[in-house]
């Protein structure tokens, strides 16, 4: 092989990722950029000429500040639950032998095996006033008035937290795995109990995965559509619902592609910081 | 200094049983080594003194005092591990520092003896490595070093070199050694390596099957072996059948070989006069057929050269093959013709009291 082919080759092999990368992602972002500059038009998606109003309009609306914060705290919020919940169970499935591993692992699986549409309308069914969490309790006479499940931040993240769990699991189970089991006995022999153990040894060592499903959990809330649209309904909006509110029901393109950036930007930085939080100096190099 | 007693230690996982009732007295800054195959029982005997592993029954006793149901964490016992099990996480310094936060000892106290002990396994200038970034034999002694600095009551080896090569693995055994004599700690060490045992070890535990074999020192074990299976398990031997001639008011028997007529000191005796015998190949000598020794006729069918020592594959004119093992003075090739010599005393006989 000649030299310079031999160093064609690299690009060759990643050629394929990069085009989609490219085409798919790149140029509707660069297109996004471009259209959140662009004036408001009446009667049409935008008008001739370009303009800061959009973003000007998210800063100074009050409204909008505060669906930035909430989007984000159903995303930590959401995040967090992901994990407390998420750890023991990954836990159990790494380091025991239990008898229904398999069927466990299929449980732990079953949210993504079922449409979005279907499961976020499921959850309707059952969180609502009239659902049968409510119908349930109010019969037992456990509450007089139901509880406001629906509607509300509340009912978003345990819609969020059912999807999104799955994908807090299996980064942590995998970093869990392989975590030797004789590091922690060592830990256990030099004096430390099992909860010293844990907090000093098992925890920093499964940090890789706690960041990744961390990381993962948190993209995806934020960016959920279907389910804070089914299950907020008009009353709670999250940032992507209004991104799709602007762009489809009130045909405001540059608007939009405002909110969708600011999205985009506010998500990407969280992400930066928490890995730098985060860091493992003893992974590096 | 501790003593450590096991009595009747027993371990069962489920119906089978992995300890069967072993029982060793260890004197205070014994080396002793649990040998035998996989699956005997010795690291499960090892994690029970650990605490990693509950006994189903049986003592273990430090100093006379039954620690069964003391959680591992309490038992202040020094553990290295086959792999090491160093912290990934954290510096050398930090993963010698552990043990000794876990006790609480102030800082100054800590970067001390952390110094101290980094020194005494010749690795002063790595404190600050994290320990991918050494090599094995490295690896290995920040591990020691690490169950040693917390001073524990006792110190246990789970197959610490058998990851290591060769060379590094027969230099890490003297260091070992020297290091424990060093610090009179008792120590137990598990091995399936015979070699390692024997020149490690003050005493050595043989295992078969969760029971102790044999107990002795190595040259106990090397020479007077309790069984056929220790025996072979422990080092090269030849097995010979004899026959029981006569036996005399002081108990010397005359047992007729392979290689002679044979005198030993209270042979067991079988109805059918049978007697098994064990003999060393290193304890023969040869001696070329045209020497003119006396001795048995024998052929040389093979030789294996390894440097220091040489290894002859004989067949003795009765038909016997046996190997023997020499230095390798005078050289024989496959057809010469040999003359066999063993001392009386270089005999064991199998279930002979010692």
């Amino acid at each position: 092989m000649s030299l310079r082919a031999k160093s064609l080759k690299p690009f060759a092999l990643i050629a394929p990722a990069v085009l989609l990368l490219g085409v798919f992602l790149v140029l509707p972002y660069i297109n996004i950029v471009v259209m959140s500059l662009r004036n408001p038009g009446s009667g049409t998606p935008y008008a001739p000429g370009f303009t800061l109003s959009n973003y000007l309009r998210l800063f100074a609306d009050s409204f909008y500040l505060e669906q930035t914060a909430n989007t984000l705290v159903i995303g930590f919020i959401t995040t967090f639950v992901c994990l407390v919940l998420g750890f023991p169970v990954a836990w159990q499935l790494a380091k025991t032998q239990m008898r229904f591993r398999g069927l466990a692992y299929g449980l732990v699986l079953s949210p993504l095996l079922v449409g979005i549409v279907i499961r976020s309308y499921g959850w309707t069914i059952l969180l609502g006033n009239n659902g049968m969490i409510n119908r349930t309790l109010i019969g037992f006479g456990l509450i007089d008035r139901p509880l406001a499940l629906m509607y509300n931040s509340l009912g978003i993240v345990i819609a969020l937290v059912h999807v999104f769990l799955p994908f807090m699991i299996l980064p942590l189970m995998s970093a869990l795995q392989g975590i030797d089991p004789s590091i922690e006995a060592a830990a256990r022999s030099l004096g430390a109990g099992r909860i010293t153990a844990f907090r000093r040894i098992v925890l920093p060592l499964a940090m890789p995965g706690i960041q990744a499903g961390c990381i993962l959990v948190f993209v995806l809330s934020l960016s959920a559509y279907v389910t804070p649209s089914l299950i907020g309904g008009l009353r709670v909006k999250t940032m992507a619902v209004s991104v799709v509110d602007a762009l489809i029901d009130t045909f405001q393109w540059p608007f939009g592609s405002a909110i969708a950036l600011m999205l985009s930007l506010t998500g990407a930085m969280v992400v930066m910081l928490f890995a730098r939080l985060t860091r493992m100096k003893w992974k590096a190099n | 200094m501790t003593e450590v007693s096991i009595e009747a230690l027993t371990k069962h996982y489920g119906a089978s049983l992995a300890v069967n009732g072993i029982s060793v007295k260890i004197a205070k800054g014994e080396f002793i080594s649990l040998l035998g195959p996989s699956g005997c029982g010795k690291t499960t005997t090892l994690k029970m003194i650990a605490g990693f592993e509950d006994a189903t029954s049986g003592a273990i006793r430090f100093d006379g005092q039954d620690v069964v149901h003391v959680p591992a964490e309490k038992r202040d016992i020094g553990m290295v591990f086959q792999n090491y099990a160093l912290f990934p996480h954290m510096t050398v310094a930090q993963n010698l520092a552990f043990g000794l936060e876990m006790r609480r000892r102030p800082k100054r106290e800590i970067a001390e003896r952390t110094a101290r002990v980094l020194d005494m396994v010749q690795l002063s200038g790595y404190a600050d490595r994290y320990p991918r970034q050494l090599s094995g034999g490295q690896q290995q002694r920040v591990a020691l070093a690490r169950a040693l600095v917390i001073e524990p009551r006792i110190l246990l080896l789970d197959e610490p070199l058998a990851n290591l090569d060769a060379k590094l693995r027969e230099e890490m055994r003297i260091f070992i050694r020297d290091l424990q004599k060093r610090v009179g700690i008792t120590t137990v060490y598990v091995t399936h390596d015979q070699a390692e045992a024997m020149t490690m070890s003050d005493r050595v535990v043989v295992m078969f099957g969760g029971q102790i074999a044999q107990y002795g020192a190595p040259a106990d074990i090397y020479d007077r072996p309790a069984s056929l299976e220790v025996a072979q398990f422990v080092g090269q031997v030849n097995i010979l059948s004899g026959r029981l001639l006569s036996t005399d008011a002081n108990s010397i028997s005359v047992i007729d070989t392979a290689l002679g007529t044979v005198r030993i000191f209270n042979a067991p005796r079988s109805p059918d006069g049978a007697v098994t015998l064990v003999l060393r190949p290193e304890a023969v000598e040869l001696f070329p057929e045209s020497a003119g020794q006396a001795g048995v006729p024998a052929t040389v069918t093979a030789s294996y050269y390894s440097g220091s020592l040489i290894d002859y594959l004989l067949a003795l004119d009765s038909g016997d093959t046996i190997n023997v093992q020499t230095f390798p003075r005078s050289r024989f090739s496959p057809g010469d013709r040999v003359t066999v010599k063993v001392d009386g005393d270089r005999f064991w006989a199998l279930g002979a009291a010692a």
